[in-house]
């Protein structure tokens, strides 16, 4: 069941999972990757082949924007933060997404019970 | 710590997207591994471990194909500027405008050559519509002119009121004033009057309007200093000596002075005291010749010549022009059904002085030149505006010219932006804009050109009267008219090669090389057929130029019908300097007495007009033919002569006899008509012993003698009738002194004004003119008009033949393959010459016969104004054609001369 639900849920549910990553600090690509993975208890996991594409999809569409950052002893690094446009959409898509969950227990739970 | 940077952008050349977009992607992937990599070795993997593990993490093929899909949607570069269409208007207009400037900026050689040669043009109008602003259309410099009528006293004809009009009587002006209901106020003033102003021991000759006390309030004109005149000054006849200065007047007779106020002069002898200054613009209602001052209409005795000095009693004496200003609602033709009942009250009242006479309004803008001047000035402006209208079509074809080599330059350029999808208008939008701006670039600078143009025409002015002529003025009109032309221009020129180009067939022009790009015959033929109609223009005008210049040649060999080899002229106002009639008439005695005297003086005389100024008036009454009704009043030129007059000036005596020393006061009053005259009202008879009366006067005068006519107003004018009274039964208080002398008259002026000074040392002597200054005087303003034609003529001929060299230039640089070809087959340096010669002299011919045709039938319409040149005039037509086609040549020479000299070598290698 892993990869399959991996995958699947990945497809649906990436642009959401990035954005709220980026909702409470600007973070950069490696960092979002990683922190999904650990919250997800390393049940999710963002290749890099997929993983940049879709940062990069995200700012042209005006929901984050990046910045190249440089701090003392450390490499260059691109930050992505959160557009108020971002912001909105976040909100759009988390009520969304509550309500697909919702509702899709609740069919499930009638079907079982 | 390895790199992966080279790894990455390995796999990454594939996608083909902008080289720093690629760097900052690989960057950031070669971050991340470089994190993943630290993270594994971290763990306890050791490097090469780590190495593997981080390079198998990452699917490349995945990577491409997601990335490609990302970077598609990427928006597109900013394509060219000025071919985007944001659909808005303003937005795209300042797209355009940027985009315009650059190009202009990018070729400064064209936009120099194009914008010299627009401004020449522009400045030409410019300059003539300044002219055409000043006297025409805006000429009085003062409040609400349209509310301002002129009123003038017109003369019933048998049919219908005639156009010619002159003054009202200061009394019939009165009545008008009381009795009138269209007026809000009602003012009068007369023409400029030559007086002697003196101040301290030194007089000079000034001019002086007699006005109402009104005048300038009616006009609605506020003092620069001082003030104008009270109404108690001007209530009482001779009460109230004062003055208004002309700003001109200030500055120049009185330099100026800050103390001017309250300080005395005497006009005509006659101490008054200056009150105030008008303002600068303002130089009377007059639109040519203004006064130096004004005195108050109760002072008019004082200083008007003695003729008039009955002015403000005679209601015959007609002295004011009325100048009103209309009540709010009243229009002008109310005015003038309200005052014509006051005339014909008037009329029946006064029938002496009043019969035949009514009154005529006209807008107090067309009263500002009298009506005969007005349509020779409105004729004139008009041609020379067409004039100028030419000499700036021929600078616009050039320019098109210019931009039509340019635009087969551009071919690819317009090709690219076309194949990006810049629509047809919107480019043609895009050109015109370009050809706009530069048209306004010019207009800036021809604005210049003509401003200083017209200054310079504007020195020439007759230096006698330079304080009197009005300045031409420069206000919203002349901008406004310079930048309609500017814009009108850049559409002008700018609207063939624009379309032309827009037409461009994009494969074509993309896969050509611009060497021999813009191989398109239409686009020749179109710069042939502008070619043509330059030298066409250029020639018409040149013609024209020729033809007025020959005509004002034969003006000067026109004998006026007296002589004016070594004849000078002084002009003496004795009873401006206080002389009363005995001492006058001891003057005039005396002086001839002593200057006969003087070696080298052959004769000389007296008479009142001075040659060239004379003015027919109405009012001779024929003996037994009195029946004659008014309104068929015979008006003749009359001049007041003393003894030996028509010999000093070379008139003949065809019949009876000259006046002689017993023609005066005491003996029968006699008078001499001319051959005119005799012709006209004694046709058949013998005039001699006839009787007439002249206007003013009582008796009548039995004709003595006839003489020849002469001109009295205009060289080569129609013959017009003239009277001749004797000095010693018609005293003037001011005349002119005829010198001739035995040889050239210069060196002997010097001699006859001391003779004056030793009878009378306060005497204005300083107004000296010989018998060829004055014919130059009467020819002056034709010959600035001849002269006007002529520079704009050469201006013509001068871009044309920059056109022309332009146009060969471009076009044998176009053919230098074909010249090479031609060159390696064994052509030789002559052919070659020749057969780019004969192409452009084509043209030239004709564009010369063309001309020719149009010349005759313009100078077919212009043949009334010219003097002895017939339309077909051959010395004008063949001179004119000569210089075009000289001039032509040596523009198609000179390319011609080097494409001959190619290297064929080169030529071919070029290409």
């Amino acid at each position: 069941m892993g990869t399959t639900l991996d995958q699947e849920w990945k497809k649906g549910s990436a642009e959401l999972l990035i954005l709220s990553m980026l909702e409470d600090q600007p973070r950069h690509g490696y960092d979002i990757g990683k922190l999904i993975e650990s919250r997800s208890g390393g049940k999710l996991h963002f290749h890099i082949a997929s993983l940049y594409p879709l940062l990069y999809r995200l700012e042209h569409r005006g929901w984050i924007q990046g910045r190249w950052v440089e701090k003392p002893n450390q490499r260059r690094r691109r930050y992505y933060r959160l557009t108020t446009q971002g912001q909105r959409t976040l909100a759009q898509q988390r009520r969304s997404w509550q309500e697909f969950v919702g509702a899709v227990s609740r069919i499930t739970g009638v079907e079982h019970a | 710590m390895p790199e992966w940077k080279h790894e990455i952008s390995k796999q990454l050349a594939a996608l083909n997207i902008p080289p720093a977009r690629e760097q900052e992607i690989i960057e950031e992937l070669s971050d991340h591994l470089g994190n993943l990599y630290e993270e594994i070795v971290a763990e306890g993997a050791t490097p090469e471990e780590a190495y593997r593990k981080v390079l198998s993490s990452l699917s490349y093929s995945d990577l491409v194909a997601e990335l490609r899909a990302t970077e598609r949607t990427a928006p597109p570069d900013p394509i060219p500027q000025g071919v985007v269409n944001s659909g808005h208007l303003f937005a795209d207009l300042g797209l355009d405008l940027r985009y315009a400037a650059r190009m202009l900026r990018k070729a400064p050689g064209f936009t120099a050559v194009a914008a010299l040669t627009l401004a020449l043009g522009i400045g030409a109008n410019t300059a003539v519509f300044t002219i055409i602003n000043t006297f025409l259309l805006n000429p009085l410099p003062v409040e609400r002119v349209s509310q301002l009528a002129a009123i003038n006293t017109a003369q019933f004809t048998k049919t219908s009121v005639s156009a010619d009009l002159r003054p009202i009587s200061f009394l019939n002006l009165k009545d008008y004033r009381e009795k009138n209901h269209s007026f809000a106020a009602l003012a009068g003033y007369s023409s400029p009057m030559a007086l002697t102003m003196s101040s301290g021991s030194e007089s000079q000759r000034v001019f002086g309007e007699v006005v109402t006390s009104n005048y300038f309030d009616t006009l609605g004109i506020r003092p620069l200093m001082g003030r104008f005149f009270l109404p108690d000054e001007d209530a009482t006849p001779g009460a109230s000596p004062v003055v208004v200065i002309g700003y001109a007047a200030w500055q120049g007779r009185f330099a100026g002075a800050s103390d001017i106020l309250g300080r005395t002069i005497k006009l005509n002898n006659f101490a008054f005291t200056i009150i105030g200054v008008a303002p600068k613009g303002f130089k009377g209602i007059n639109a040519i010749f203004g006064p130096d001052l004004w005195v108050p209409s109760m002072m008019a005795e004082q200083v008007l010549p003695a003729q008039q000095q009955n002015a403000l009693s005679d209601r015959a004496l007609l002295t004011f022009t009325g100048a009103g200003r209309l009540k709010s609602g009243i229009s002008l033709s109310q005015a003038q059904a309200d005052l014509k009942t006051i005339a014909d009250a008037l009329e029946k009242e006064y029938p002496d002085a009043n019969q035949g006479q009514t009154v005529s309004l006209q807008p107090l803008t067309e009263a500002v030149i009298v009506t005969n001047q007005r349509q020779g000035l409105l004729f004139g402006s008009i041609f020379l505006m067409a004039i100028v209208g030419f000499v700036l079509l021929i600078a616009c074809s050039n320019v098109a010219n210019l931009l039509l080599a340019r635009a087969a330059a551009r071919r690819q350029e317009i090709a690219v932006r076309m194949a990006l999808g810049a629509g047809r208008w919107r480019l043609v939008r895009q050109l015109l804009t370009e050809s706009v701006l530069l048209g306004l670039l010019s207009g800036i600078l021809g604005f210049f050109f003509g401003y200083e143009g017209c200054r310079l025409l504007w020195s020439f002015r007759p230096a006698e009267f330079a304080q009197n002529l009005v300045d031409p003025h420069l206000n919203a009109n002349v901008f406004v008219f310079v930048l309609v032309v500017a814009i009108l221009t850049g559409l002008i020129f700018g609207m063939a090669p624009a379309l032309r180009s827009s037409r461009t067939p994009i494969v074509e022009a993309l896969k050509e090389e611009t060497r021999t790009a813009g191989r398109s015959v239409r686009h020749i033929t179109l710069s042939n057929a502008l070619l043509v109609g330059q030298v066409a223009v250029s020639l018409v005008l040149l013609v024209t130029a020729a033809l007025f210049l020959r005509s004002i040649q034969r003006e000067y060999l026109i004998s006026p019908g007296f002589e004016t080899k070594n004849l000078t002229i002084f002009l003496l106002y004795p009873g401006q300097s206080g002389y009363d009639r005995t001492r006058t008439e001891q003057f005039y005695k005396d002086l001839r007495d002593r200057l006969s005297t003087v070696s080298g003086v052959a004769s000389l005389s007296w008479a009142a007009n001075l040659p060239m100024w004379g003015r027919a008036q109405p009012g001779v009454v024929l003996e037994g033919q009195e029946q004659r009704k008014k309104s068929e009043a015979i008006s003749s030129v009359v001049n007041t002569i003393d003894l030996d007059y028509f010999s000093t000036m070379g008139i003949p005596i065809l019949k009876g006899r000259d006046f002689t020393q017993d023609d005066r006061d005491a003996a029968a009053p006699v008078a001499i008509i001319n051959d005119t005259m005799a012709a006209q009202y004694w046709p058949g008879q013998d005039p001699l012993g006839k009787r007439l009366q002249l206007p003013g006067q009582k008796e009548f005068r039995q004709i003595v003698g006839i003489v020849k006519t002469t001109n009295y107003q205009t060289l080569g004018e129609p013959p017009q009738s003239c009277v001749y009274v004797p000095l010693r039964q018609n005293n003037s208080e001011s005349m002119v002194l005829y010198v001739r002398t035995e040889r050239d008259p210069s060196p002997m002026i010097t001699a006859i004004q001391s003779e004056i000074r030793n009878i009378d040392p306060a005497l204005p002597i300083d107004d000296v003119r010989t018998g060829t200054k004055v014919i130059d005087q009467a020819l002056w303003g034709t010959k600035m008009g001849v002269g006007l034609l002529g520079v704009f003529g050469l201006l013509a001929l001068g871009l044309a033949s920059i056109g022309l060299y332009g146009i060969m230039a471009y076009a044998v640089n176009r053919r230098r393959r074909e010249i090479g070809i031609r060159m390696a087959l064994g052509a030789g340096q002559s052919s070659v010459l020749s057969l780019i010669l004969r192409q452009g002299m084509t043209l030239v011919i004709s564009g010369v016969g063309l001309g020719l045709i149009l010349s005759v039938l313009l100078g077919r319409a212009l043949s009334k104004f010219l003097y002895g040149v017939g339309p077909g005039d051959l010395p004008s037509l063949a001179g004119a054609s000569l210089v075009l086609l000289f001039v032509a040549m040596i523009a198609c020479y000179l390319p011609a001369r080097r494409a001959s000299h190619l290297d064929p070598l080169v030529a071919l290698r070029e290409s």
